[in-house]
């Protein structure tokens, strides 16, 4: 199997490999991980991504979570043509608009901040705003009713009723966002150049660029970044199936 | 989706719900799209005041043989891309949906490269590839054979990158692919297996068609995800060698920060707008031909 392939690649990541005998791993098996951890200070860079991710994702549910709620439960003008620009902003790769963004963040004087990787992930998360309006849509109308007859007010309305039936899709935005941001190349790269704030995949890839024939290392590297996200998706394997299983139904 | 009969709420609850997501949508979107337009237009390396020069980047552009490259590099990757992950899903998401002891783990372990960041999968295949070391190349010259230069000739480096953005992206085809299986009625597919047909033919008449929706679904998302390529082309080959695996995404990048021809860039990625919208609207008139309505 295919997907094995990239398993077993771990595999022989940790144990010297006896199928290539030409392949210089004469260190003991974890001597890798322990340079890159400590003589490339791979460790900050993992708290740095925990730490942006985290923020990021909470941040792109909550705004998404109240524009969802918004879209599939008030009326008001203008709603129709908000969410056709949210769902045509969905198909733009990011290098269409990341030449102005690149300078208002500059203008802002945020390089070098962790603002530009938070803000637009916070503000633009087109896709959770799409996932949760289509959720709430589907709250039972009856919690809808006996809300109004019980005479709360809106915010009260998302807050105790809707919000807490959302766990799931929450669940799921989460890490989605938070897998998004950890795997993002881009953003980190432009915004952050001080050495000690890069995010992981920024540093492997630097690493990469500068230590190119250092394969035990890069990929000791590569493995230390991924295991966060591994760890996420074996915890939430069945949320993040099962999720895209039922927002592919819908076509 | 649920309608509202009466206001239940004050004009202007749902601005307030809704205003960070519109400051996101004219901040980050809107206004950067219509800048990019005025842009193209331009000189600017970021720090000087733009010079406007008319079209002056778009005939650079046309007459460049480069971008020549790079547009047709784009167009394959996308083809190769869309065509592959859709047939791979497709073939993955029929294989998988069966009901053996164990099914879930095969469906993680398929899923789990499309969670990988780009980066790492890049440098891991990077070595699987790579000339000397590599355990591909081993392997065919283990046989006796010549192993290709998959990453550094040029023939070969694009069809190798979109190749594993196949392989990493298809588990989350598959997972929808998956879905779309589990809603055809096991009662046609009974009643056409007592009627004689085989497992083909009732794949190809009953399965395919029914399958439509989902499979336009996952058209648009492919095309969508057919341009998410800069991390895996920026960790493999850089859009080497000699501008083989670069595509437009790519190219926007390094115009602008790199050679810091910002103009030049913008138009590039204004170029990279029409593609999208083109293969967006392309999408939008063949599924009405096609998805036959099951309500």
């Amino acid at each position: 199997m295919i997907s094995n392939s990239f398993m077993s690649d771990r595999n022989i990541l940790s144990v010297p490999p006896k199928i290539i005998p030409d392949l210089l791993f004469t260190e003991k098996a974890f001597d890798n991980y322990k340079s890159v951890f400590v003589h490339y200070n791979f460790g900050r860079y993992t708290l740095n991504s925990l730490w942006v991710c985290t923020l990021a994702a909470l941040g792109q549910i909550i705004v998404c979570s109240l524009a969802g709620f918004a879209l599939a439960l008030m009326d008001f003008k203008g709603k129709q043509l908000t969410f056709s620009l949210l769902l045509l902003t969905l198909m733009i790769p990011v290098q269409v608009t990341i030449i102005p963004e690149y300078y208002i963040f500059m203008k802002l004087q945020w390089m070098d901040t962790y603002l530009p990787l938070l803000i637009p992930s916070f503000l633009a998360g087109a896709f959770g705003t799409f996932m949760l309006k289509e959720f709430f849509a589907q709250v039972p109308r009856p919690l809808f009713d006996a809300g109004i007859i019980d005479g709360v007010s809106s915010d009260q309305m998302f807050l105790r009723i809707y919000l807490p039936q959302a766990t799931s899709p929450i669940a799921t935005l989460f890490i989605i966002a938070f897998m998004n941001n950890w795997n993002d190349l881009l953003r980190p790269m432009l915004y952050i150049s001080k050495r000690d704030m890069y995010l992981v995949t920024v540093a492997l890839s630097q690493f990469q660029n500068q230590y190119g024939v250092r394969w035990n290392l890069l990929l000791a590297g590569s493995v230390l970044s991924v295991i966060p996200l591994i760890a996420v998706f074996a915890f939430s394997q069945r949320y993040i199936i099962e999720s895209t299983m039922s927002s592919g139904i819908k076509g | 989706m649920t309608q509202t009969p009466f206001r239940w709420h004050r004009r202007i609850t749902p601005w307030l719900f809704i205003l960070p997501t519109i400051i996101g949508l004219v901040v980050f979107r809107l206004i950067p799209i219509v800048s990019s337009f005025y842009l193209s237009f331009t000189e600017w390396n970021l720090l000087r005041q733009p010079a406007f020069i008319g079209v002056g980047n778009y005939r650079e552009l046309i007459q460049s043989g480069e971008f020549t490259t790079v547009a047709l590099n784009t167009v394959q990757f996308s083809l190769l891309y869309v065509v592959g992950s859709m047939v791979l899903g497709l073939a993955l998401a029929v294989l998988i949906d069966v009901q053996i002891k164990g099914i879930s783990f095969y469906r993680a372990a398929i899923y789990l490269p499309v969670v990988t960041s780009a980066v790492a999968v890049g440098i891991v295949w990077n070595w699987i590839l790579g000339p000397t070391y590599g355990l591909v190349s081993n392997m065919i010259e283990a046989v006796g054979l010549s192993a290709p230069y998959w990453l550094s000739d040029p023939k070969l480096a694009l069809n190798t990158v979109a190749t594993l953005q196949v392989w990493k992206m298809s588990g989350y085809y598959m997972i929808i692919f998956l879905a779309g299986l589990q809603t055809i009625n096991r009662e046609v597919l009974e009643s056409a297996r007592i009627d004689g047909a085989n497992a083909l033919q009732s794949f190809f008449s009953i399965t395919l068609p029914m399958m439509m929706p989902t499979f336009f679904f996952v058209l648009t998302i492919t095309i969508i995800d057919s341009f998410k390529n800069f991390e895996l082309i920026y960790a493999m080959t850089k859009g080497g060698p000699q501008n083989a695996s670069n595509t437009l995404v790519y190219d926007v990048y390094l115009n602008a920060f790199v050679f810091y021809r910002v103009g030049y860039a913008s138009a590039i990625a204004y170029i990279l707008l029409l593609f999208v919208g083109a293969l967006t609207i392309f999408n939008f008139f063949i599924k009405k031909y096609f998805v036959y309505s099951l309500d």
